[in-house]
């Protein structure tokens, strides 16, 4: 069984994106007069990047978030993504690559998110219509 | 008699001016045209000075203004006095003329801001009749113009307009009560000889008491009681007098405010519906956050679904496969192989066994730890799952409920709007102020008429305890022979107090009755509206009445003007009953008046003023184009006045009637 990393990483220049998640009241930080964690803002962007196909490798390990705040959903969802993206189970044997997977994601969501031409205090409709476009294909 | 003219010397703003009043063949109208503040009402102010030593027409400003003027103030050198002086030349006919000069001397001192008063003298010019000047001072000065016009009177000669406005308004009866008693002059008879009476009546009582303990303890005692009788029936009057005052600012401050929205009630209503609208913004902001942390929730399971399809595909396939739970540790036996010893009892592997444990391996697919992790996955992928079911109804009830409070927090502001509408165009500071005033007398009423009836029920067990001590009274002098001269003088004074009683009556009802007579004959001739009044009625309870043409009694109903108009000749027949012949003042005349009535009354005043010399003092926009056409005619002097640049002097300029 190999060793679970401690914490869950960010490329170093995904710090700067992240703070841009604060310009939403949706996405935005506790301490920054939101409600979202940083677990949470780095599962958001790990979800929107794994539901677009898009994951990138990080350059510069950044810790954002230590391992033992994920809860078991936030764990279950991580493995999914793991599975899927490897298309085997065997992946959940290897936590240090099941996280790796994750951090691609993060990293590709995130500038995604952050680069997205959506104005200001718009992003909560745009975030519904497309889940209700989602929701419809489920 | 008319004033020919008033000469001012540090007075107020008058620093040095001389107003000449000439008299036209046909009116006597002398007009005076000042904005507010200029000091048109110290022209009333310098008169009452000059003539009583008083200055009863102050706003509450000016009164904390020195009566000497400040330019004098700023001149005069420190430790240097300076004189104001108000002159006033009159005409008592018959070629007759006075001349009365009030002066006080003020000192200055540097540094202290109002100057001190030194002293004052009054006298009084005129000549006899083979030309030679006499001059008197003082107290035979003040004796001559109580001739001209005494100062109980003056107040029915030289007034503010605001007062023609109040007079039939507030405490009415009290008033013409006032007015009567005055011009019947029954203070001789009421403070001098029924005082008098009753002074000797106590004294003889008094000797009788010295005859008999018996006399003196009942004397004693109905003397008491008729002392406390007294007090409460002064009580009872200035209760009544109270009440009435109360029950006319009631109905004043009603009529101010009819038709006046409820401000009180209106900004209450506006209070609440700004708290409502507050505690259902705040309910707005927690659902709409509610609904961002469900969209933020919803986004990772639609995001990710595919993955936790995927995985919860796998999980029952592994179930269905009987992978899923492990029954055999696989990394148990990879350590078996490795080590080639049991891990469990000890023992080592043989050839045959080691083969077995390598057969069990490769039949094993999953270790445990991936067993577990799926485990572990299965229940919260199951739980995102269901969650999508519920997202479309989730949704639309967490936008129909934001929905409802949007339209709520539009509909308390449209409610706030309507209030503020309402509101827009009246004073609040004027509106509170009418409605604490009506407040205020309201409870004043409900505590006067309260007091009154408990005062009315003391009066009334007092005079039953006066009548019965009075009558033991009585039987104890009747029992003693030795006091009979006494008696008879005791009998003697009550007989005479009796008729001084109803002497007073009779005079203060045929005074009435000859006001009430004048006031008939000025109103119908003065009043506008020739064929709607039959007649004015001071009644008996001194409560003034209108009489409509067709019989009905109409004073509450009638306009301002006529209100007025009646006010001012009630005032004329006070001044005609008593026989006084003084100029007529009016400070602000038809301040109060609309527009149709300032023209009906400005005809009035130059009809009053063909008989007795009429001084009016009026603002700019009370002189309006259509009061000024209709004195502008006949007007005898017409001054305007205004202040010179420095503020602290008046200038008046003469326009003359061409």
């Amino acid at each position: 069984m190999s060793e679970i990393p401690d914490r869950l990483n960010i490329d170093k220049k995904d710090r700067e994106l992240y703070n841009k998640l604060d310009l939403e009241e949706i996405t935005r930080f506790k301490d920054k007069g939101g409600t979202k964690t940083r677990k949470e803002q780095f599962i958001f962007a790990m979800a929107y990047a794994f539901n677009i196909g898009k994951k990138m490798p990080i350059d510069a390990f950044d810790g954002y978030f230590l391992e033992k705040d994920l809860h078991d959903d936030d764990r279950a969802l991580i493995y999914a993504v793991a599975v899927y993206d490897t298309k085997s189970v065997e992946v959940l044997a290897d936590m240090k690559a099941v996280f790796k997977i994750a951090e691609e994601y993060a990293h590709a969501g995130i500038i995604l998110l952050a680069n997205n031409k959506i104005p200001i205090g718009l992003y909560e409709i745009e975030l519904e219509k497309e889940l209700s476009g989602i929701f419809k294909k489920i | 008699m008319r004033i020919k003219r008033i000469k001012f010397k540090n007075y107020r703003q008058y620093r040095n001016v001389e107003i000449i009043l000439k008299k036209k063949a046909d009116n006597d109208v002398n007009i005076f045209i000042g904005r507010n503040g200029v000091g048109k009402t110290n022209i009333l102010n310098a008169m009452n000075w000059c003539l009583y030593g008083d200055e009863p027409h102050f706003s509450k400003e000016s009164q904390r203004i020195p009566m000497l003027n400040l330019e004098a103030i700023n001149e005069a050198k420190d430790g240097k006095d300076q004189d104001v002086v108000v002159e006033i030349e009159m005409d008592v006919g018959n070629s007759r003329t006075y001349t009365f000069i009030r002066k006080a001397t003020y000192r200055v001192y540097e540094g202290e801001i109002l100057p001190k008063l030194q002293g004052s003298t009054f006298q009084s010019l005129n000549n006899d009749e083979k030309g030679n000047t006499i001059n008197n001072q003082d107290e035979d000065a003040k004796e001559i113009v109580g001739g001209l016009v005494s100062q109980e009177m003056r107040e029915f000669f030289f007034f503010d307009g605001e007062r023609l406005d109040n007079y039939f308004k507030i405490a009415t009866a009290q008033n013409i009560m006032h007015a009567v008693f005055v011009i019947s002059q029954i203070d001789l008879l009421r403070n001098r000889i029924g005082k008098n009476l009753n002074s000797i009546l106590k004294d003889l009582r008094n000797d009788t008491r010295k005859e008999s303990p018996k006399i003196d303890e009942i004397g004693s005692a109905l003397e008491g009681k008729e002392d406390e009788l007294g007090k409460v029936k002064q009580k009872i009057e200035d209760y009544k007098r109270q009440i009435e005052i109360s029950k006319e600012e009631i109905s004043d401050c009603s009529d101010k405010l009819r038709g006046i929205p409820d401000i009180e009630a209106l900004e209450e209503e506006r209070n609440m519906l700004k708290q409502e609208r507050k505690h259902k913004k705040d309910l707005l902001d927690k659902k709409k956050k509610e609904k961002q942390d469900c969209l933020f929730e919803y986004q990772k399971i639609f995001m990710l679904y595919s993955a936790i399809d995927k995985s919860i595909l796998i999980i029952n396939q592994k179930k269905r496969d009987k992978e899923l739970p492990p029954t055999i540790d696989k990394s148990l036996l990879e350590e078996i192989v490795k080590n080639k010893n049991c891990s469990i009892c000890g023992t080592p592997l043989s050839v045959e066994k080691e083969k077995r444990v390598r057969d069990l391996l490769s039949e094993i697919k999953l270790s445990s730890v991936i067993s577990e992790a799926l485990l572990k996955m299965e229940n919260p992928l199951l739980t995102f799952k269901d969650k999508i079911q519920n997202f479309s109804k989730k949704m639309n009830n967490l936008t129909d409920e934001i929905n409802d409070y949007i339209k709520n927090i539009d509909s308390s502001e449209q409610k706030i709007s309507k209030i503020d509408k309402k509101l827009i165009g009246y004073s609040d500071e004027k509106i509170r102020t009418w409605q604490e005033q009506r407040r205020k007398h309201e409870d004043l009423l409900s505590d006067n008429q309260k007091m009154l009836g408990k005062y009315e029920m003391i009066e009334e067990s007092l005079r039953k305890e006066v009548d019965e001590l009075t009558k033991q009274y009585e039987l104890e002098l009747k029992k003693e022979t030795k006091i009979g001269f006494i008696k008879k003088q005791m009998d003697f004074c009550s007989k005479a107090l009796d008729v001084v009683n109803k002497t007073e009556e009779v005079i203060v009802n045929e005074t009435r009755k000859q006001i009430q007579s004048e006031t008939n004959n000025i109103f119908l001739h003065l009043i506008w509206k020739k064929n709607t009044f039959r007649e004015v009625k001071i009644e008996s309870d001194f409560n003034i009445n209108l009489i409509h043409k067709m019989g009905y009694e109409c004073l509450g109903t009638v306009g301002s003007g006529e209100r007025e108009l009646l006010a001012l000749s009630f005032i004329l027949a006070l001044q005609s009953t008593s026989n006084f012949s003084a100029p007529i003042l009016i400070d602000t005349p038809v301040s109060r008046l609309s527009f149709e009535h300032r023209v009906n009354f400005a005809k009035v005043l130059l009809d009053i003023s063909s008989r007795q010399q009429t001084i009016l003092l009026f603002t700019p926009s009370e002189y309006s184009e259509e009061v000024s056409k209709v004195l502008d005619l006949k007007y005898s002097n017409k001054y305007i006045l205004k202040l010179k640049s420095n503020e602290k002097e008046i200038e008046l300029e003469e326009v003359l009637n061409v």
